[in-house]
């Protein structure tokens, strides 16, 4: 075979695998054309993936087979077994990494490499000084990366950045920038009522027998931070009533509070004025707390009907199942 | 089976069509092209999904009510081919074995009745599938990892429980401790994440709702308010959004339809509305769907936006799927009935 490669004398003691995918033996679901630079790469990443080759060279590789496809999930694990094995410098490896990341947005394995490095605490004590301004530079292309904001949420549990002020002001500039940045509100709230503990996830969510009641609410909570955020979401919700991630935000802190929707019946209120609604999910606030009061079914029902007629119609069925839920 | 996109777009050369037929045999023929198409550059890049790839286009052509579209014996030599030592399968020959392939590898064998080729010409039967899977638990939390290397996902539970159940091996793990895993997933919406503390996801509902599904466990979900999370993704020209302010794609059809199937709430979304976006994702020319009207189209998105039609049942002409499992119904009451 000639190719890069097989012309290079730092090669010359691998014999390449070819890939065995039964083409031979006349499998039309499985063969595969392809181009020789790829096809000489990986025939190379083959052989020294058998040999288990902890070295300089197969690094370089992997880098190379990286460039050419970056979800080929098993080069990634080769790759971090050499890293650590010649014990490389990990900086160096995140800085390549961050120009990976930055080219292909929407690969997992990615990010799942990054973890694996910075899960090493013989290597990463602390989080690395550039960390989160990288993160920022991702969220510049994309500030709803799936993959990013996981990334960003388990780093925040392995290195304890839960009272961190850049995390919170990092994710302020982002609702600053977008309002509607939905990601940004789940990282809120997981910031300020998320359990601290070994047990990931919402409060109480986790744990066998908890009654649906229980869930997200909080054992204690600092009253002046949950005014504070209730006061946050209301300053937001003001730059665009008709955005849901707010409202639902102040749910979940109403709840974690052990407060009821109730105490928002005078801000939902002000959005909901006859003749004019500026938000239908006042509208649907105002239904939620009318539909708990002894005596306001019937107002519950006319907010209910409003969304079911005029501001969320497609959804007309789910609304005539919550009007039969209220009594009236 | 080819991934590459193309070569036609969703809504033909036009790029807009108002045609509300399904073109049955046109997607049937779009799928049986995809294997003629190895000279082209996204044929091997796209390697790392071609597991997956077949289960697409097979499950696609079954619920076209054309199941013998692909060559049975070759289907079954491919998939062997793609088998480990450690039982699990990989993408394609040569590619490390990983949970969402060696799912897709079962799925397969299920849907042509083929699982007894295991012990024939595999290596080793069903159980040796089953413990590559069941290794690939975590002990601590029930979670489960993609392979050996870590990465841990609610999509590879749900596979490991899908893929499970169909061979009659979900007493090899610990499914109390993986339905508790999946219930930290739930957020302060009433939907789930990825993992614990991540944003809800409507493709990682379908994750956690199937799982706990097949573990018999949706009692312990919040059907209201989960519904209303998933309803709330329908936006004004019918289709689905994944997330709150997110693009809408025709794949959300089955993740958010799927789900609410599950917990008995499809009725309140407007399937109608929904089942003419999807159908404006189809080239009527080339066959395929688009993710959305006016792009290229592709054998996922072909996939997934017919068993998005066949759960609506708006429009005639397809099998019925199963909510749960993605497969045919006839083919999960063939499997269950043993």
């Amino acid at each position: 075979m000639e190719g890069k490669y097989a012309n290079d004398p730092e090669w010359a003691s691998i014999t390449p695998i070819q890939l065995d995918d039964g083409s031979e033996k006349a499998m039309p679901l499985a063969t595969i054309a392809y181009p020789s630079e790829y096809l000489e790469a990986t025939s190379y990443l083959r052989a020294v993936m058998a040999a288990n080759e902890m070295s300089e060279r197969a690094l370089k590789l992997t880098e190379h087979v990286i460039s050419m496809n970056p979800a080929h999930y098993t080069v990634w694990i080769y790759r971090a077994k050499i890293l650590f094995a010649l014990n490389k410098d990990l900086l160096d490896e995140l800085a390549w990494l961050n120009g990976v990341s930055l080219k292909y947005l929407k690969n997992y394995q990615i990010w799942h490499h990054r973890q694996v490095l910075l899960e090493s605490r013989t290597h990463f004590p602390n989080i690395p000084e550039k960390e989160l301004d990288f993160l920022m530079e991702m969220f510049a292309q994309d500030s709803k990366n799936y993959h990013v904001w996981t990334y960003r949420h388990w780093l925040v549990r392995r290195f304890n950045l839960w009272d961190l002020p850049r995390e919170i002001e990092d994710v302020e500039s982002l609702i600053k920038a977008d309002v509607r940045n939905n990601s940004a509100w789940n990282h809120r709230y997981m910031l300020r009522f998320g359990p601290r503990s070994e047990k990931a996830g919402m409060e109480n969510s986790g744990f066998n027998g908890v009654l649906p009641h229980q869930k997200g609410v909080c054992s204690v909570v600092d009253e002046d931070l949950v005014d504070a955020e209730l006061q946050y979401a209301k300053e937001q919700i003001l730059r665009a009533p008709e955005n849901r991630s707010p409202w639902w935000y102040a749910r979940g802190v109403l709840r974690a509070a052990g407060r009821g929707v109730q105490d928002w019946e005078e801000f939902a209120g002000k959005f909901v004025v006859e003749g004019e609604v500026r938000s239908s999910h006042a509208v649907e606030f105002l239904a939620d707390v009318y539909a708990l009061k002894e005596g306001r079914g019937e107002k519950a029902v006319e907010m209910l009907t409003l969304l079911k007629e005029r501001y969320d119609p497609i959804r007309k069925n789910y609304w005539d199942y919550r009007i039969q839920q209220v009594v009236v | 089976m080819s991934l590459a996109q193309g070569p036609g777009r969703a809504g033909g050369n036009s790029g807009t069509s108002s045609d509300q037929e399904l073109h049955v045999l046109k997607h049937v023929a779009y799928i049986k092209n995809l294997d003629t198409r190895k000279d082209e550059l996204q044929y091997w890049l796209t390697e790392h999904l071609r597991l997956n790839g077949v289960y697409w286009g097979l499950t696609a052509l079954h619920l076209l009510g054309h199941p013998d579209a692909l060559p049975r014996q070759e289907t079954i030599d491919f998939v062997l081919s793609c088998q480990s030592e450690n039982g699990g399968f990989g993408a394609a020959p040569g590619h490390d074995a990983h949970m969402l392939y060696t799912v897709s590898a079962v799925q397969i064998l299920v849907i042509i009745d083929a699982v007894d080729e295991l012990e024939k010409s595999g290596r080793g039967g069903k159980e040796k599938v089953g413990s590559f899977i069941a290794g690939l638990q975590n002990q601590n939390d029930g979670s489960f990892m993609g392979d050996q290397w870590g990465e841990t996902d609610t999509r590879f539970l749900y596979g490991a429980f899908n893929a499970l159940s169909l061979l009659g091996l979900l007493d090899m793990v610990d499914v109390a401790k993986a339905v508790t895993y999946i219930q930290s997933c739930e957020n302060f919406d009433g939907a789930y994440g990825i993992s614990p503390g991540t944003e809800s996801h409507s493709g990682q509902v379908f994750t956690c709702i199937g799982a706990l599904s097949i573990a018999g466990r949706l009692d312990l979900v919040n059907k209201d308010r989960l519904g209303a999370w998933l309803s709330e993704r329908q936006v004004d020209n019918g289709g689905f959004n994944g997330r709150p302010e997110k693009l809408v794609d025709a794949c959300y059809t089955w993740w958010v339809g799927s789900s609410l199937a599950m917990i008995d709430r499809l009725d309140w979304i407007d399937r109608k509305k929904l089942s003419e976006y999807v159908l404006q994702c189809q080239d009527p020319e080339a066959g395929g769907f688009a993710d959305r009207p006016g792009n290229m189209v592709d054998v996922y998105h072909t996939h997934f936006g017919l068993a998005g039609l066949s759960l609506l049942g708006v429009v005639d002409g397809l099998e019925e799927v199963d909510p749960v499992y993605c497969m045919p119904k006839s083919v999960i009451a063939r499997c269950f009935a043993r």
